[in-house]
C-alpha cells in the first residue's frame, strides 16, 4: 500500500471518526512525522491533514483571502489593487483616487509629511487661492447680514460678483 | 538638431568650470517628474499610448528656447552602445535605456537640461551644474518646468502634489543629488560613521560606481529620500547644509591626514602617478581607484593643480561606453582596460610629464 501523501511505502494507518464519518488513510512514516501523527498530542483532523497543511496553517487561510479591495480598478486605465501590489507603481494620475486608502496607508513610510507643501502649476494655484478668498467672502457675507450691516453686505456683494466673473473668464480661457 | 557625434565631441559644460575654491562637489542634479493628466504611466500605457504622449511632447521640448540646437531622439533609433553613453554622462537614466518604442530624450547644447521623455514618468526634467549649486540647478529645471506647464496639463492634486507613477516621487517630484569625492574620509577610517549620519537625517548616499557599499573612486552620491510634505525650497536647504559639512568634514580629514601622516598620503598619491603614467593595461576600478588619488593629490598641491579637471573628465571617459565610442568600435574588456590605459596616459602627458617618453605612441 503507498502513502495517500507522497506515493512511498505506508506504514502508518490512521483512522477517524469526525462529524459521525469513517475518514481512512494511510501514510509513509516521514510524512506521518511531518504531520504530526506520530506524536498523539499532535494529532490533526483528517481533513487538514490530506489537505497537505502544517499543523495549525487551517486558520491562517481566512486571514490570507484577498481583501475586497483587490477587486479595486481604475475606471480610467484598468489597473487593479493586485497589480499595485505586485509593481509597487500606479497605472495613471487617476489611481491615486481609486486606491487612495491603499497609498494612505503606504505614505508614512516614504515621505517626511502626507500633504504637499511645494510649488504647484501657476493656474492651479491662483484657482484655489480664488476658491479660498471666495469662500472667505462668503463667510464675512454672511455674518454682516446676521449683523443687519447692510451697507458692508452690499459691499461684499460687489466684490464677491467680481470675483465670481473673473473665475469664469480665467476657466473659459484654459 | 545636433547629431549624436557633436553631442558627445563636447563635453558638458559641468564637467568643466570647478569651483577653484573647493573641488569636493563635483556636480549637483535636480529632477523633476512630470505626468500628463489622465494618460496611463508609461509603465502600463499601451504601445500606442506611449507614443501618443511622447509625440506630444516631443515637439513641445524641441520648440523650448532653452533647447534650440539641442539633441533629440527617440530612443529606439540608437545603438545600445550610443543609449550607455548617454547613462554614463548622466543624460539618459539606466531604466530608460532599457526601454525603447515611444521613449525619447531632448538634450540641450551645453548639455545641462536633458529632458527624459516616457522613462518612469511621462516626462523628468533634469539640469546639472558643476560644484555645489542645488538651487541653481533647480531654477533650471523649474523654468522649464514653468514654459511646458502654460501647454500642457500636469496631472496635480492639491493634497498629494505632483502625481507619479511610483509614489516614492509624490509632491515635489523632486529628486536633488550631489556627487562628492571624499578620499579623506575614506583614508581616515571615518567615512562609513558620515555615512551613517546622512542617513539617519533622512537623506539617502550611496557610491557613485561599484556595487554595494564598495565605492570606487571615493565617488558617493547624495540625495533626498523624501518628496511630500516639504517644499522645494526646504528639501534643498537641508541638503545643501548636510552636503557643506561632509564637504568640511572631507577637507578637514584632508588637512589632518597632512600633518599626521604625510608621507602615507604622499605615497598613495606617487604610486597612483606611477601607475596611471606607465600602465598599458589598467581596468576600470584601478583606473577609478588611482584617478581619485591623484585628484587628491592635485587638491593638495602635491600635483599640479590643472589635473583636478582631467581626473574629471577621465573619470567620464575611460567608462566602458565612452570608450569604445572614441575607439569607434565595440571592444572586448581586454581590449578596453588597453585603450583606457593608452587614454590616460595621453591626457595626463601635458600636465604630468614622466622622465622618459610614456606616450607609448610610437608602438
Amino acid at each position: 500500500m503507498k502513502c495517500d501523501s507522497c506515493q512511498e511505502k505506508a506504514t502508518v494507518f490512521f483512522t477517524q471518526v469526525a462529524e459521525g464519518k469513517l475518514k481512512k488513510f494511510v501514510l509513509c512514516e516521514t510524512c506521518a512525522e511531518a504531520k504530526g501523527i506520530t506524536d498523539p498530542d499532535g494529532m490533526l483532523m483528517a481533513d487538514e491533514i490530506l489537505a497537505g497543511g502544517q499543523p495549525g496553517e487551517g486558520n491562517e487561510h481566512l486571514s490570507s483571502l484577498p481583501a475586497i479591495d483587490s477587486l479595486a480598478k481604475c475606471l480610467n486605465c484598468g489597473f487593479t489593487l493586485t497589480d499595485l501590489q505586485k509593481v509597487g507603481r500606479l497605472g495613471c494620475p487617476d489611481c491615486y483616487r481609486t486606491f487612495a486608502g491603499e497609498i494612505a496607508r503606504r505614505l508614512p513610510s516614504m515621505h517626511k509629511g502626507q500633504v504637499h507643501a511645494g510649488y504647484m502649476p501657476a493656474g492651479l494655484a491662483q484657482q484655489q487661492a480664488l476658491k479660498a478668498q471666495l469662500s472667505d467672502l462668503k463667510a464675512d457675507l454672511e455674518s454682516a447680514i446676521s449683523e443687519e450691516d447692510f451697507e458692508k453686505a452690499a459691499k461684499l456683494r460687489d466684490q464677491l460678483q467680481e470675483l465670481e466673473s473673473s473665475k469664469e473668464k480665467g476657466v473659459s480661457a484654459s | 538638431m545636433m547629431r549624436f557625434a557633436t553631442l558627445l565631441k563636447n563635453p558638458a559644460d559641468w564637467m568643466t568650470g570647478h569651483d577653484e575654491e573647493n573641488s569636493v562637489v563635483l556636480t549637483s542634479r535636480v529632477r523633476l517628474a512630470r505626468n500628463i493628466a489622465q494618460a496611463p504611466f508609461p509603465g502600463w500605457a499601451r504601445k500606442k499610448e506611449r507614443q501618443k504622449v511622447r509625440d506630444s511632447l516631443q515637439s513641445e521640448l524641441e520648440a523650448l528656447p532653452e533647447m534650440k540646437a539641442g539633441f533629440s531622439h527617440e530612443l529606439s533609433d540608437l545603438d545600445s552602445l550610443q543609449k550607455q553613453v548617454l547613462v554614463e554622462r548622466h543624460l539618459i537614466s539606466r531604466e530608460q535605456a532599457a526601454r525603447n518604442e515611444g521613449s525619447g530624450s531632448v538634450v540641450n547644447r551645453k548639455q545641462s537640461l536633458s529632458l527624459m521623455i516616457n522613462e518612469e514618468d511621462h516626462l523628468r526634467i533634469q539640469a546639472i551644474r558643476p560644484s555645489l549649486q542645488l538651487k541653481e540647478a533647480y531654477q533650471l529645471a523649474h523654468s522649464i518646468d514653468q514654459s511646458l506647464e502654460k501647454k500642457l496639463t500636469f496631472a496635480v492634486d492639491p493634497q498629494l502634489g505632483y502625481l507619479t507613477a511610483c509614489p516614492t516621487n509624490l509632491g515635489t517630484g523632486m529628486r536633488a543629488s550631489a556627487m562628492l569625492h571624499l578620499p579623506g574620509l575614506v583614508l581616515s577610517d571615518q567615512i562609513t560613521q558620515v555615512l551613517k549620519g546622512i542617513g539617519k537625517l533622512g537623506l539617502a548616499v550611496r557610491g557613485l560606481y561599484g556595487e554595494g557599499t564598495e565605492s570606487l573612486g571615493n565617488l558617493y552620491q547624495i540625495s533626498n529620500q523624501s518628496t511630500l510634505g516639504e517644499s522645494e525650497e526646504v528639501i534643498l536647504d537641508r541638503l545643501t547644509r548636510v552636503i557643506s559639512d561632509v564637504s568640511r568634514y572631507e577637507t578637514q580629514a584632508r588637512g589632518k591626514l597632512l600633518i599626521e601622516d604625510p608621507i602615507m598620503v604622499k605615497d598613495h598619491v606617487g604610486r597612483a602617478a606611477g601607475t596611471l603614467t606607465h600602465a598599458h593595461i589598467i581596468s576600470s576600478k584601478e583606473a577609478l581607484n588611482d584617478l581619485s588619488m591623484l585628484r587628491l593629490g592635485a587638491d593638495l598641491q602635491i600635483m599640479p593643480a590643472s589635473l583636478v579637471e582631467v581626473c574629471d573628465r577621465l573619470f567620464m571617459e575611460t567608462q566602458p561606453a565612452h570608450l569604445q565610442w572614441s575607439a569607434g568600435q565595440k571592444l572586448e574588456p581586454s581590449a578596453r582596460d588597453i585603450m583606457r590605459a593608452q587614454m590616460i596616459r595621453e591626457h595626463l602627458q601635458s600636465s604630468l610629464p614622466a622622465a622618459i617618453d610614456i606616450s607609448g605612441k610610437e608602438n
